[in-house]
């Protein structure tokens, strides 16, 4: 925007200063934040999981640049983001996916789900949950009824949610440890609830993610599976509930950017969620559920919009030292009035 | 200590470094010549001086028979060699008065007069004769902001020492040198307008503390006028934002800070009040920042209204060789880049910036990707991405709703933005059409009415 003249003086309009963070970077700090799960995702499922995040990074990144070739846009896979959505869509499934069903996740991604809206930012779906809902619905078996167990390195088709929706389910403390540190079948990056927090942690305090929507999706899923009788530190340790709200539920693109939209945003998610582990038939229900509300997040904006000379009107004045004693005759006076 | 804040606000690097040590010191422009705008705050001036006139220091140039108008005064003694355009800050042209100067000293002030004894009209004249404006950049006549409408009572009067423009130091070291001058020239305004002072310093200013409550106390003012301390974020010197930090009021959308029953002053202005009294000297020099990380020698001075920057080089402000990338006046954050540095420094001008490519930001834009960085930025509440998609899909007045015209431009969001979006440009450009908009409305209801009335 800025244009030069012959004496490389610029001009622009104000301001002429900038903090240096840029997208590229945001998104980089994202991809270090999932770099722990994707290493223990790659311990314990071995080197099956990185062969998956590997294409899926590669598919993700390829068919973003072939779409926008074959578009005519300027090619910008070098902003990261599609880096992102093939970690993310890697780690969302499981690990014995085969590849060319990963492949046509990061293209359904990367193309429907983001390049037909218009790329970076306009996507109104999370698109690595679009992905691995395309993969879902498509191949139920693959997708949500074949788990590697790292102990046994035997497949099975039940979890713990199916399990506790069965009513088959008994925990004892051994095993909340072993949900808690992660080692335990499930999709790749979302089986170590400790890592997740840490990366929760890290994404928070760099300011990359606001706390807003994890924090109520998480305290709305507790809560409803409190007061239905449920096993609350369960419902938080098994599935995909932290994974999804630490890096699906705060997407930037896909959620809302005003802060009491973010809280309605991951309440919504919570209960979603909520409802569809309970009375769905899935046994999970974090992907769709941060999905639906992702449908919600332009009105949510709209709606929960926030203004100058509107909210805090009614703060009282700090009065003066010296004009104490006249305000106090003031106010007296004003209620009088009234 | 006490520090008082506001939600929002960004903390860019200060730099303040480069020019707080450096004193102010007089400079006079190598070319001997001042360019002075007919007009710098208010109604459009008429001239009353013609080519080859000669001009005494202090004589009125220019003046307007309107109320919210201040004359312009000569800045040097000689002759007007030009009267015509000339480019002013804003890379505009404005019509002005070249004087080259004989070296002669002589002045033309007006008798002194002692601003607590005399009338308030006589004072307020005083204030309007010697041409004073607000030095902060708006350029609003003081007369004007000194006597609130009729039902506004003003219980406090802020002292705008904030400063939070980064690079600028003019304000902190007008306040280390000129302790006694800034606090007398308060002291007027306070007396003008009967209200309680505040001397808002901005905390990485906080040495200056203790000299200012000794010159306070000093003066006999411990009364009448207290020094707080504000947290330093930019932009903690906007008059909403520091009305709202330091008392906790704020100032209704599209008021006044009278409204809220404040008003606020610049450092330089209640110094050229002080003068105005006590020398009957108008407002004919001002003092202002050089810096920047092209800029050589970083310092403050203090030059005739109407130098040229330009005239300036290489006597006064020495530049690194090819590194200029942006000459700006004003600060980064709200200053105007200007194409060249053949501009004059008018009342409003606090400082001249020559920033190297590195520091200024002359990124394209991407696309938003929604990280809400902006709205965490912004001082005034509001939520900037969502004002520019609409302001893209030409909704105005939806971006009305969003709150657009309580925009103060501060520019912290375009700061913050990592996809450089050009937020608070297009804020500009929208406050700009929803502006036109109402007076096209305006003089269709009024046209309608007239023509109604013949029928």
């Amino acid at each position: 925007m800025a244009e030069s003249d012959k004496n490389e003086i610029y001009l622009s309009p104000s301001p002429h200063f900038a903090n240096g963070v840029t997208t590229p970077k945001l998104m980089c700090t994202v991809i270090a934040a999932l770099l722990p799960e994707c290493v223990y995702g790659v311990v314990i499922f071995g080197v099956r999981a990185l062969i998956t995040i590997l294409i899926s990074v590669a598919g993700t990144v390829c068919f973003e640049a072939l779409f926008q070739k074959l578009t005519k846009h300027d090619i910008t896979v070098n902003d990261c983001s599609a880096v992102v959505t093939g970690i993310l869509l890697a780690l969302v499934l499981p690990p014995t996916t085969p590849v060319w069903q990963v492949l046509l996740g990061d293209a359904f991604a990367v193309i429907v789900a983001k390049g037909f809206f218009g790329g970076l930012g306009a996507n109104v779906w999370n698109p690595a949950l679009t992905g691995r809902a395309f993969l879902f619905i498509s191949f139920p078996v693959a997708l949500g009824a074949s788990w590697l167990d790292p102990a046994t390195d035997a497949v099975s088709s039940a979890t713990v949610l199916s399990q506790i929706k069965e009513g088959s389910f008994i925990a004892d403390s051994g095993t909340y440890l072993q949900y808690f540190l992660g080692n335990r079948a499930g999709c790749i990056g979302e089986t170590s609830i400790l890592l997740i927090l840490i990366s929760f942690a890290f994404l928070v305090l760099t300011r990359v993610i606001d706390w807003r929507a994890p924090l109520t999706m998480v305290a709305t899923v507790a809560l409803l599976t409190w007061v239905t009788g449920g096993d609350v530190l369960m419902a938080m340790l098994s599935g995909g509930l932290l994974f999804g709200a630490t890096f699906m539920v705060t997407d930037y693109a896909t959620a809302p950017v005003t802060g009491p939209g973010r809280l309605v945003f991951g309440t919504g998610c919570g209960l979603i969620t909520f409802l569809i582990r309970r009375f769905g038939g899935y046994p999970e229900g974090v992907m769709f559920s941060i999905l639906i509300m992702n449908s919600f997040s332009a009105f949510l904006n709209k709606l929960t919009v926030t203004k100058y000379g509107y909210g805090r009107r009614a703060r009282k004045p700090v009065p003066a030292k010296k004009t104490v004693a006249e305000f106090d005759v003031k106010n007296a006076k004003e209620e009088a009035v009234k | 200590m006490k520090m008082f804040t506001f939600k929002g606000g960004i903390y860019p690097p200060e730099h303040k470094e480069l020019s707080r040590d450096s004193k102010i010191t007089d400079a006079f422009p190598s070319t001997r010549t001042v360019t002075i705008p007919v007009t710098m705050g208010g109604a459009p001036n008429e001239c009353v001086v013609k080519v080859g006139d000669r001009v005494v220091k202090g004589q009125i140039l220019a003046q307007s028979d309107k109320y919210i108008s201040v004359p312009v005064h000569a800045s040097v003694t000689g002759t007007v060699k030009k009267i015509g355009p000339h480019m002013v800050t804003g890379n505009t042209e404005a019509p002005c008065i070249t004087i080259e100067a004989d070296g002669s000293d002589e002045t033309a002030y007006m008798a002194p007069l002692d601003p607590f004894t005399c009338d308030e009209k006589d004072a307020l004249k005083r204030i309007k004769d010697a041409g004073i404006a607000g030095m902060g950049g708006a350029s609003f006549p003081t007369h004007v902001k000194l006597s609130p409408p009729e039902g506004m009572e003003i219980e406090y009067v802020i002292l705008n020492a904030a400063e939070c423009e980064p690079y600028l130091t003019v304000d902190y070291r007008t306040l280390k040198e000129e302790t006694g001058k800034v606090v007398d020239g308060f002291a007027i305004e306070l007396r003008l307008l009967g209200a309680h002072g505040i001397i808002a310093l901005e905390s990485n200013k906080a040495d200056l503390l203790d000299e200012l409550k000794e010159a306070v106390s000093k003066a006999g003012y411990a009364d009448d006028m207290e020094v707080r301390v504000v947290k330093t974020k930019y932009p903690q010197g906007c008059e909403k934002n520091l009305t709202l930090a330091l008392l906790g009021r704020e100032i209704p959308a599209g008021c006044l800070p009278a409204a809220a029953g404040c008003l606020i002053s610049n450092v330089g202005t209640v110094c050229a009040i002080s003068d105005a009294f006590r020398f009957g000297k108008p407002l004919i020099e001002r003092a202002l920042t050089i810096s920047g990380g092209a800029c050589e020698t970083p310092e403050n001075i203090r030059v005739p209204i109407g130098t040229n920057v330009g005239d300036l080089i290489p006597e006064v402000i020495r530049l690194r060789n090819g590194e200029v990338a942006k000459i700006i006046s004003g600060g980064p954050m709200m200053g105007f880049a200007m194409t060249n540095a053949m501009f004059p420094i008018v009342k409003g001008t606090s400082g001249v910036l020559f920033l190297t490519k590195k520091e200024t930001s002359l990124a394209d834009e991407t696309p938003c990707i929604g990280c809400a960085a902006c709205i965490r930025a912004c001082p005034m509440n509001l939520a900037p991405v969502l004002m520019a998609r609409t302001i893209r899909s030409g909704d105005f007045e939806q971006a009305e709703k969003y709150g657009l015209t309580d925009c103060i431009e501060c520019g912290s969001c375009s700061y913050v933005c990592p996809a450089h979006i050009r937020l608070v440009q297009r804020f500009r450009y929208g406050k700009n059409v929803v502006r036109t908009r109402k007076t096209e409305a305006k003089t269709k209801a009024a046209a309608a009415q007239s023509s109604g009335g013949t029928k």
